[in-house]
């Protein structure tokens, strides 16, 4: 192998372990907030399974915990996190109480849930919004 | 009047059996995170396929040899060995997918998870394999496949806008995620354009004793039946960019596309999702099995059919038995079956011109195909596709891989 090879290997490998962006990260979120919004939603109108239901949102519940840890590192300096981290942490607490009420069968609670859930989905999209902004300039 | 019958059966099996994991996985990223702005891609995959089908059709029944038998008697078998390394390790993959996708309809349909399912239902698809015949295969899982159909019903009921959509037929560059936007266009490219289903179609043709009487017959199958698939491949997209897209949600997982229908159809949604992905990947998972035991067996030079008894074509039955019990295992393993449906399809766009160069010489050697071979046109449209599609999976693949 050239040195000159040699010398590109590190980068590439570094390259390839570069973890994803704030932006992507937050798209991720995005994406299992609706997805527990359009399950909720599901079910509250008697069209998919409960088994379903429970681990959709159990997926959801573990797939926001594991994003949100790495979030807060990967934000660009002077981003006040601290009204997103909140509406984060409720909203997974919520999702995982959402899929206990589906066993429970209790829809009223479960409706509550998800409309708190969706005014913090709007928190999370303006910081969103914020944060492309900011790693735009 | 049976010429006839040949025929529609010919289209519907085409239509039905044109779906499987790959081509919805696709469909419904591309639609939840670009809108109808890969719609091209395909087009481009299933104009590409048109051209294929007909050839694999029209070169077994002028020459009565499948593309493999050609294949190895044209370019000799050190050639030929090489190619099939390619072709199986893709087409293996491609399978672990599709026994993935029947695990993960039954796992939303009964709560059981899909590591769980994957044994019976190897178990099932070995079963149909060594009792079942040519047609029943071709036929009896493509007709289950009509469910798919519900796709275009449900985005025709979504009342899209048309000229957004015929806007998506055209190519353009997305403003941010490039990468993403290429690896996508290169998978539905991929997933479009199956190598195994013109070697599954060309040996399909010899099972079913075609002659040149069938070369009408064929390009009408061929045109209609791979149009409508590719139009059930743009409704799924459709559908996700209109169920998916306004809620920020990208279809990572498999639990997450089942939600597709919900919305359009909010009764039967959620079944006719589980219930169409069931069917079009048993249809395929069978089709994948039977094309790579017709690899070996006529590139080997060994008895094959899947009308005989399996005493009489032992090695061929052996090859599909053993391959089909190790796709099972890493999905027993927990293997994610989506992302080995994302990798699977970029590699078939990446092996493209491995698979479909030598294929291309033989659609022109006179020996083979006498008056009936190639015309540019049909030549310039494959070998433009495939030269997008690999050029495309050079630049996008790597990136992909460098965005995690």
């Amino acid at each position: 192998m050239s040195a000159k090879r040699l010398a590109v290997l590190p980068l590439f490998l570094a390259l390839a372990c570069k973890s994803p962006s704030a932006t992507e990260q937050m798209d991720s979120i995005i994406s299992w907030l609706g997805t527990a919004g359009l399950t909720g939603e599901a079910w509250l109108r008697h069209t998919t399974p409960d088994k379903y239901t429970r681990q959709t949102l159990e997926l959801t519940h573990d797939s926001l915990i594991d994003i949100s840890s790495g979030l807060f590192k990967a934000l660009p300096s002077g981003i006040d996190s601290a009204s997103v981290d909140s509406a984060l942490t409720r909203s997974t607490q919520h999702i995982g109480l959402m899929a206990k009420l589906v066993e429970q069968k209790n829809s009223p609670a479960f409706r509550a849930l998800l409309d708190s859930l969706q005014s913090d989905e709007k928190v999370v999209k303006q910081f969103a919004d914020s944060i492309e902004a900011k790693e735009d300039q | 009047m049976k010429k006839i019958l040949q025929l529609t059966l010919g289209i519907i099996t085409s239509v039905g059996g044109f779906l499987e994991i790959g081509s919805v996985t696709t469909a419904a990223q591309a639609g939840a995170s670009f809108g109808y702005q890969l719609l091209w891609a395909i087009l481009l995959g299933t104009i590409c396929l048109i051209f294929l089908i007909e050839m694999s059709g029209r070169l077994s029944a002028v020459s009565k040899h499948t593309i493999v038998d050609a294949m190895r008697e044209r370019f000799g078998f050190p050639f030929f060995f090489f190619v099939l390394i390619g072709i199986v390790i893709v087409a293996f993959l491609v399978l672990v997918a599709e026994l993935g996708g029947i695990g993960f309809a039954l796992q939303i349909l009964t709560g059981v998870g899909f590591p769980i399912w994957a044994l019976p239902v190897s178990l099932i698809v070995w079963l149909m394999m060594w009792k079942g015949t040519f047609s029943l295969i071709e036929n009896g899982a493509s007709l289950l496949g009509l469910i798919t159909i519900s796709f275009a019903i449900a985005a025709w009921k979504l009342n899209p806008d048309w000229s957004q959509v015929g806007s998506g037929m055209l190519p353009s560059m997305p403003g941010s995620d490039k990468a993403k936007y290429g690896f996508l266009a290169v998978s539905i490219l991929g997933a479009s354009i199956s190598p195994y289903l013109m070697y599954f179609y060309s040996s399909g043709a010899i099972e079913d004793e075609w002659d040149r009487s069938y070369i009408g017959m064929n390009r009408i199958i061929s045109t209609f039946g791979m149009t409508f698939g590719g139009f059930l491949s743009m409704a799924v997209l459709i559908v996700c960019a209109l169920a998916f897209r306004p809620a920020g949600v990208q279809v990572d997982t498999f639990p997450q596309a089942a939600l597709m229908m919900t919305t359009i159809f909010p009764k039967w949604g959620f079944y006719l999702f589980a219930f169409s992905m069931l069917f079009a990947c048993f249809g395929a998972a069978l089709e994948i099995s039977l094309a790579i035991a017709y690899f070996f067996a006529q590139g080997f030079g060994w008895n094959w059919s899947e009308d005989l008894e399996p005493s009489k074509d032992a090695r061929f039955a052996f090859v599909y038995t053993i391959i089909i019990l190790i796709a099972a295992i890493p999905l027993i393993l927990r293997v994610d079956p989506i992302k080995v449906t994302m990798l699977s399809m970029a590699l078939t766009s990446a092996t493209l011109p491995l698979a479909i160069g030598p294929f291309l010489f033989l659609m022109n050697d006179p020996i083979y195909l006498g008056k009936y071979r190639n015309g540019w046109i049909s030549n310039s449209v494959v070998a433009i596709v495939i030269i997008i599609s690999f050029v495309l999976s050079i630049i996008s693949i790597p990136l992909q891989i460098v965005g995690g």
